[in-house]
């Protein structure tokens, strides 16, 4: 697939495919199927070395490196408690051309 | 093994080994089948990367380039920038030299690489990557091919929490071990060896390989922990505790050895087998502070942190805990960035009125410096402890040393230095400690290969080409290392002389990665701002 076939909800799909392959042997006992609310700490436990194995899946995946992952990591100048897939998602759409 | 037409490799790294040690276990009679494997083949001390560490030495085996050229300096990639300071860890797609797994790859080999750093994500080669320095929970995905991890599930005790890296484990190896958990860190890694060899042993069982390696990390884990247990130097007097601890230790070279034992079995007798390791061990007996040194001298402030702030103060505790420098970025000119690259950083200004020293006043500061450093001594025994002072030139000369210190200091006894607050600038040791030293071990025995013999000192950069010319591949005009005399036999240079070749191929990762040094400022701050809100930045 292209960049310019990219969709919000394609990319959503790719991302939690990621995390699906990602955490299947982690004896998560969230079960409630990964999607855009899914909380990458509170649900799926992920440490900060998870959150860069985690970047560097997707830039694999859409082949880019770079993007400005502090909009949904920082806010104002502190780390954030907490990411939502869908967050990831949406600031991969806004990067990599994605539409509706 | 040999998939097709090549004659077979089988290269064993051995990470840390040394023949100090080695010597003294063949001579005791702990490890039979490499006193006979060295009677029947050709050894010589290995000289490693400019600072003896795994991921530099390793990368630099693996492509035959020094650090300067491939870019791996350390474990931590950082940048600093006025008011900050960015870390991440070096993965394969900072590596900008070819690897010997994809020259091979390219001439149609077949190759299988288990447990080498800095592998991840795996280049998809002509064969299997498993990596190294991956942590169990993503050990699956940097797996190459795809369908492998699902395959080594099926293996009798498989479990990648015990053999995949720890990053807690390691941290633990860097600060020492506790005495009371000397048993079960023996005890872990005796077993993750056998799991490597187990995973290794499946796979040549499985098909052909042209050029199979596995790096065996533990016996750098056992030095650490054991030196002063088996350097007869210092093993004198041991508690019943320290003979225990020597006895496990022990335990860990015997089973080694019945691993290699197997392991060249499997090959076969066609199969020419490389032991190599990336740097040696020897005793560290004093300890340098280098940035306490920084600060009395007025280039260093430590950062104040307002210990009234809770939430502050446990983000403080957990840097200071992973060894990070808390330093005020405004007033400081030097400093030591990480305890593994011996570097110290010079920041220069990046303009009128900014932090650093004035850029035309460099070469002069950091003379200054160097020379300071020289005159560093051990008030116990009144002698210098850093016997060298390198600038950034002649420590990583080359075309990718942006992120090599300033200056790399080498010390008297090889060790590493200290870059925590703490005083006094220089101590002696409580204990000998193991630490890393420049002299690693090669040792090669098979069809061709000089036999019964001391092939005298030569470099890690020389293991690429003499894999290459074992492998019957003509060697790449720009590695910088060569098949030095004595490793092959007279008749067989006559028959089948060193062949050169063109340069090697740019690595696939190779142009994404000169994106991400060579970035516009404003897209630079965005991957640096990224790193920190990971939690890797202070």
């Amino acid at each position: 697939m292209s960049q310019h076939d990219l969709t919000r909800e394609s990319i959503l799909t790719d991302v939690i495919a990621i995390l699906n392959d990602m955490t299947q042997d982690w004896d998560l006992e969230f079960s409630g199927g990964i999607a855009g609310d899914t909380k990458l700490v509170g649900d799926l436990h992920f440490e900060s070395i998870d959150i860069v194995q985690f970047i560097v899946a997707i830039e694999e995946r859409f082949q880019r490196r770079g993007l400005p992952w502090e909009k949904i990591l920082m806010t104002d100048g502190r780390y954030v408690d907490e990411i939502r897939v869908g967050d990831a998602a949406e600031l991969l759409a806004q990067h990599l051309g994605g539409t509706a | 093994m040999g998939a097709n037409g090549m004659a077979p490799v089988l290269l064993i790294g051995l990470d840390g080994a040394t023949f100090t040690i080695l010597d003294l276990l063949m001579a005791q009679g702990e490890m039979p089948f490499l006193q006979e494997f060295v009677r029947q083949g050709v050894r010589a001390d290995l000289r490693s990367t400019v600072v003896p560490l795994t991921p530099p030495a390793w990368t630099t085996l693996m492509t035959g380039r020094t650090p300067g050229n491939h870019g791996i300096i350390d474990f931590i990639w950082a940048e600093q920038r006025a008011t900050d300071h960015y870390f991440t860890l070096y993965n394969f797609r900072d590596i900008q030299c070819e690897t010997i797994w994809s020259m091979v790859s390219r001439a149609g080999g077949r190759v299988c690489t288990l447990n080498f750093p800095i592998m991840a994500p795996p280049p998809p080669v002509n064969g299997v990557v498993v990596p190294g320095l991956v942590s169990w929970k993503h050990l699956r995905r940097n797996i190459h091919p795809d369908g492998l991890y699902e395959e080594l599930k099926g293996l009798p005790e498989f479990d990648p929490r015990r053999f995949a890296w720890d990053f807690g484990l390691e941290k633990k190896a860097a600060t020492g071990v506790p005495e009371e958990d000397v048993e079960e860190w023996v005890a872990f890694h005796r077993h993750r060896e056998r799991h490597w060899f187990d995973i290794t042993s499946h796979l040549l069982d499985r098909e052909p390989f042209d050029l199979a390696a596995i790096l065996f990390d533990g016996m750098d884990k056992m030095l650490h922990i054991g030196w002063r247990l088996l350097d007869p130097r210092y093993a004198v007097d041991l508690s019943p505790t320290d003979q225990r601890h020597r006895e496990l230790i022990l335990g860990y070279f015997r089973e080694l050895d019945g691993y290699l034992e197997k392991l060249c079995r499997q090959a076969g007798e066609k199969a020419r087998v490389v032991l190599a390791s990336d740097h040696g061990f020897g005793p560290s007996h004093e300890v340098f502070r280098v940035n306490t040194r920084l600060a009395e001298q007025g280039h260093l402030f430590w950062k104040k942190v307002d210990s009234a702030d809770e939430k502050t103060r446990a983000s403080v505790d957990r840097l200071v805990e992973r060894h990070f420098v808390l330093l005020d970025w405004e007033r400081t000119t030097a400093y030591a960035r990480s305890t593994t690259s011996n570097g110290i950083y010079i920041r220069v200004a990046d303009g009128p009125d900014r932090p650093g020293i004035a850029a035309a006043e460099y070469e002069g500061f950091r003379e200054g410096l160097r020379q300071k450093l020289l005159q560093v001594k051990n008030p116990d025994t009144g002698q210098t402890v850093v016997s060298q002072v390198l600038t950034r030139e002649e420590a990583y000369p080359g075309t990718c040393n942006g992120q090599a210190p300033d200056l790399t200091l080498v010390m008297r006894d090889s060790g590493f230095i200290s870059i925590l607050d703490r005083s006094p600038v220089v101590a002696t040791r409580p204990h000998i400690e193991g630490t890393h030293y420049p002299l690693g071990v090669f040792i090669a025995r098979g069809p061709g290969l000089a036999c019964g013999a001391k092939a005298g000192c030569f470099s890690i950069c020389d293991v690429a080409p003499i894999l290459l010319h074992c492998l019957g591949m003509p060697v790449p005009g720009d590695l910088e290392g060569e098949v030095p005399a004595g490793v092959f036999s007279s008749s067989h240079l006559l028959e089948r002389p060193v062949q050169k070749d063109t340069d090697t191929a740019p690595p696939a990762s190779y142009a994404a990665a000169q994106c991400a040094y060579s970035t516009p400022q404003e897209e630079e701050e965005t991957i640096l701002n990224q790193m920190r809100a990971l939690g890797y930045l202070e």
